[in-house]
């Protein structure tokens, strides 16, 4: 029923030999509001420069509404359907909002002038205020007005809510919510507060070292994933490394931490074969997901 | 209907809400027949996902709690009359009432009320496990 | 409204100049006010020599500023080095490279030729014995095409540089042409920097093809050369 509205396939991007991205793979369905998690320096704005045509990739391939984006005509014709919001909300100096508006819309024939008079009332921007003495709140809100008066079908966005205060990012993520309510619009945004990504994302992508390392609906990881708390009487079996589904293991003593994806039963069975006088198992937070994802191992 | 979301917990969203529906249809809150809100309605009151929301609405059309009338919204599946499970709940509530005062009374802060009751439950769990066992 | 964009962007450079410009016309004005006074004795031909070289020197930083702060660099003269930021908002419009560069340089260039064109009907107008209308309209040409090369050197390396180094580009490469100029005839013969003064070819002399020909094939490959470079940039 949903479409995928953006897919990479083995992505790769290096710096001065370096390499941010490896093998990046993701798919993004339509109407979905996927957050883009990873640590600082993980290859998040470099995937989304990648995506918006900012860059090219070494290799890999990006496919927008089911076309191929390589060559600069076919990124042309997906930025008339998809809207980038960079992370410091970059404009133009010399422009007030007015004008920043009004240039916009001379690119968008589908422009919405409605939604443009609504969200302009709605952020109390000032028109006549040049850009840079406009707050990051308040270029954040511009930003998102133009990529909403636009039509965009998917807004890409570095860190929408970074530097915001709470109320703001309220309303910021209610309006997210709201655009994916109607007319099926695909939210892609990075993002360092698992809070927020928890509250409106229906979809994460974890990426760690410039590769995918979770890519699924939250609800679903909240369902499959379970963390099992052992206690052993001695030291615990080295043979606790190969139960199925192990995701990550931690030990501290007596005690082993395993995160557990899917066949949750099957392992709890065979850690009380291997002894463990003590079995606990508890749901897994976003949080958890994360830090142990992209710590060492 | 007052719907609260614990965003961070390891429990997924979309069940959480299917419980509070459900608890909230048993327990009388709302009754069969009424109107629920729409999805867009409670994802912009709680500034959440409305593909959750939807859902939750799918699963508990599923499970026969609510039946999505196309063009016309969600409405609580069931007669207008109160439940049997609906009256148990409602007099679980008043023999608890009482009780919850006292503990009140006796200094106890909430978290500690909890455990009193979660205890208790314990308790009557392994009572029972050892009668089955003995006998 | 990319015409648009890139006057807003210019548009205090250019009123700029029009002061700067303004201010050595109004010499004759303002500097007896403040004390100085010519030596006597000096003929009026050096005097207007002077003025020429001046308007030659102006229209060469008037050339390398309206490039110069050029499509890519709007943030090389300004509180954030590196990257022009503005660009990550730019390119996220349905607009190709080669478009945007050829507005911007092409509306500086406008820009451009309108202030060459101004300095150059000055300095024709304070010429002892005037000009001809053909001989002006001759050395328009002239100083507008041999601009062009300038104009065009500056387009192509604010594509490849950002902040200093861009002034440190743009100082050094003209400075070299100079050099070369002195010492190699050749290059003396081509150099649109001489095809401008009206010291090496007068007003009254045959129109110098080899340095307009030469400019404009610079100017030719420069372009081109800033569109590869553009269009490859990563933002």
């Amino acid at each position: 029923m949903n479409e995928i509205v953006l897919s990479t396939s083995n992505l790769a991007k290096s710096f001065d030999g370096k390499p941010a991205l490896r093998r990046l793979n993701l798919e993004v369905p339509r109407g979905s509001i996927c957050g883009f998690l990873g640590r600082n320096g993980a290859g998040k704005t470099t995937t989304l420069k990648l995506l918006s045509g900012m860059m090219r990739p070494d290799s890999g391939e990006i496919r927008m509404f089911g076309d191929a984006v390589k060559s600069e005509a076919q990124s042309i014709a997906a930025r008339r359907r998809i809207a980038f919001v960079s992370e410091d909300k970059d404009l133009y100096s010399f422009m007030t909002v007015d004008q920043t508006i009004r240039f916009t819309r001379a690119f968008f024939p589908a422009w919405r002038l409605d939604l443009e008079e609504k969200y302009l009332d709605l952020f109390e921007l000032p028109r006549k205020k040049a850009v840079p003495k406009l707050s990051k709140g308040m270029r954040t809100q511009l930003m998102l007005l133009l990529a909403m008066a636009r039509g965009a079908d998917l807004p890409m966005m570095d860190e929408p809510t970074s530097g915001l205060d709470p109320a703001m990012t309220e309303d910021i993520l209610r309006i997210l919510g709201d655009l994916a309510a109607t007319d099926g619009t695909t939210i892609f945004f990075s993002s360092h507060q698992l809070a927020e990504v928890e509250q409106i994302c229906d979809r994460v992508c974890l990426i760690d070292r410039g590769q995918v390392v979770i890519d699924g609906v939250l609800d679903d990881l909240k369902a499959e994933y379970r963390r099992i708390l052992l206690v052993f009487d001695g030291e615990p079996p080295r043979e606790l490394a190969d139960l199925p589904g192990i995701d990550h293991l931690r030990r501290h003593g007596r005690t082993v931490s395993l995160l557990v994806h899917t066949d949750v039963e099957a392992a709890l069975d065979r850690a009380q074969e291997l002894g463990a006088s003590s079995v606990e198992v508890r749901p897994v937070t976003l949080k958890e997901l994360f830090l142990d994802h992209v710590r060492g191992e | 209907m007052n719907l609260r979301v614990d965003f961070s917990s390891g429990v997924p969203i979309y069940l959480q809400l299917m419980e509070q529906i459900k608890h909230a249809a048993d327990s009388g809150a709302i009754r069969g027949g009424e109107q629920l809100p729409t999805i867009r309605k409670i994802a912009e009151e709680l500034a959440m996902n409305p593909n959750t929301v939807a859902r939750a609405y799918r699963e508990l059309e599923r499970a026969g709690v609510v039946e999505v009338r196309h063009g016309s919204g969600v409405f609580v599946v069931g007669p207008p009359a109160l439940s049997k499970k609906t009256v148990g709940i409602r007099k679980a509530g008043d023999a608890l009432r009482p009780a919850i005062k006292q503990g009140i009374a006796l200094g106890l802060s909430e978290a500690e009320l909890r455990r009193v009751f979660e205890d208790e439950l314990s308790r009557l769990k392994d009572n029972a496990a050892e009668a089955r066992r003995n006998n | 409204m990319l015409w648009y964009k890139s006057w807003l962007e210019t548009r205090w450079i250019f009123v700029l100049f029009v002061a700067n410009i303004l201010m050595v016309w109004l010499t004759p004005l303002w500097m007896p006010a403040l004390g100085f006074r010519l030596p006597p004795g000096v003929p009026a031909s050096r005097i207007w020599l002077g003025i020429h070289m001046g308007s030659l020197f102006t229209s060469f930083f008037v050339a390398n500023a309206l490039a110069g702060s050029g499509v890519n660099s709007q943030n090389a003269y300004g509180p954030k080095p590196g990257i022009d930021a503005s660009m990550l908002f730019t390119l996220s419009l349905p607009v190709s490279r080669r478009r945007l560069l050829f507005v911007r340089a092409g509306l500086g260039a406008l820009l451009t030729s309108a202030l060459v064109f101004v300095m150059a009907a000055y300095t024709l107008f304070q010429r002892p014995g005037g000009a001809s209308a053909f001989l002006a309209i001759e050395y328009f040409v002239r100083a507008i095409l041999c601009t062009v090369a300038i104009y065009a050197v500056a387009v192509l390396f604010s594509c490849l540089l950002e902040t200093w180094w861009l002034f440190m580009a743009q100082s050094f490469f003209w400075t070299i042409l100079l050099m070369l100029q002195f010492k190699f005839s050749v290059v003396a013969w081509l150099s649109p920097l001489r095809g401008m003064s009206l010291i090496s070819y007068p007003l009254t002399a045959p129109m110098p093809w080899a340095p307009l020909l030469a400019s404009v094939s610079l100017a030719g490959v420069c372009l081109f050369a800033s569109v590869l470079v553009l269009e490859r940039k990563e933002y």
